[in-house]
């Protein structure tokens, strides 16, 4: 420890706390699988991030049909649409979890 | 009430206090109170957590600390140094679920974000949060998120709606993940419950499952106020530094 440094017993606690919260930053950035990483978690994730925009592509196209009266065109563009955006949000979280134990704060 | 009771019976919402102004029904329920008893318990562990000081730390102190530093760790790791100005309501979101989810797993209680409502209160809160913040951080620029940088123009009538539909898409699927994950477990639990005592002597097995049930839950209730807190660090991330 600190050797000759403070002899305040005060100084020197706050010495090793700070040292040791550097090790754990550190630890930290070098990266660590997440919790949320792991199996049904994700999976389960990756399901809902798909289904989600699906549903709001919907509600969309069934909200433009019924206010221009549309019928069944703006159902139908919305439906391709939300299976799109579905798919590029799970795009995202895949790509995002790769990344998400080394990433150093910002990309 | 019938004995038979089903499965998703838990998730009744009942009036304590009936309350209604005009068509209005602003009842106080088991839902309410459920969150005011959680609010009370996380102002209490802070309040009382953070009133001795010590310098090494007691055991409600050191719930309070961890909780803290916890949450302080993802905010800054997150988002990164500016972030933690949001600090406050990320530290209030990630409480408010967890103490949500764990009052839930008391028998007899009642979870409050097992409601869609609920979470998609909350969810659309944090989404309109956002969206005002990247508004007031870079105005009209924030509609550069909805084109991907380096597409071809004409690209355009077909990546923005689809960048449009998954934008919105963030408030839904954060209430929905949080909301299935609690239904799913309680309801789990309780139709393991219900085989109980249907199969007389071998309700053992129910129960032995109901008891690992219950460890899977209580990760899940802390996992699940993790990745709400965490995605709402994240959509915040994209606010500030609009990529």
């Amino acid at each position: 420890m600190s050797d000759g440094g403070p002899s305040d017993p005060l100084a020197r606690l706050g010495d090793r706390l700070g040292r040791a919260q550097e090790e754990q930053d550190r630890e930290r950035s070098i990266g660590r699988v997440e919790p949320s990483n792991a199996g049904l978690g994700l999976g389960f994730r990756i399901g809902i991030e798909l289904l989600a925009a699906l549903c709001v592509g919907l509600a969309l196209g069934w909200v433009a049909d019924r206010f221009l009266g549309t019928r069944p065109w703006g159902l139908i563009v919305f439906f391709f649409i939300g299976a799109a955006a579905g798919m590029l949000n799970v795009y995202r979280a895949a790509q995002g979890l790769g990344r998400s134990g080394s990433r150093p704060s910002r990309d | 009430m019938a004995a038979e009771q089903s499965p998703l019976e838990q998730f009744m919402i009942r009036p304590i206090v009936p309350l209604h102004i005009g068509p209005v029904d602003i009842s106080y329920t088991n839902s309410a109170l459920l969150m005011t008893i959680a609010v009370t318990l996380i102002t209490l562990l802070l309040v009382v957590g953070a009133r001795r000081g010590a310098l090494v730390p007691g055991r409600l102190q050191s719930v309070a600390e961890l909780s803290y530093e916890f949450v302080a760790g993802m905010v800054r790791e997150n988002i990164g140094h500016d972030g933690i100005e949001y600090f406050p309501l990320v530290f209030s979101i990630f409480m408010f679920v967890l103490f949500g989810n764990m009052l839930g797993l008391i028998p007899y209680s009642f979870t409050f974000t097992s409601h869609i409502i609920v979470t998609f209160a909350l969810a659309l809160f944090v989404f309109a949060l956002v969206t005002l913040v990247a508004f007031i951080r870079h105005g009209i620029r924030f509609f550069g998120l909805f084109f991907p940088t380096g597409a071809p123009v004409f690209m355009a009538p077909i990546l923005v709606p689809i960048e449009i539909v998954s934008y919105l898409s963030r408030p839904v699927s954060l209430s929905i993940r949080l909301f299935a994950n609690m239904m799913a477990g309680h309801t789990m639990m309780a139709v393991f419950a219900g085989f109980t005592i249907t199969l007389g002597l071998f309700g053992l097995f129910p129960i032995a499952i109901n008891v690992a049930l219950f460890a899977l839950e209580v990760i899940v209730t802390a996992l699940q106020a993790y990745v709400f807190t965490i995605l709402t660090c994240l959509y915040l991330r994209d606010a500030i530094h609009l990529h």
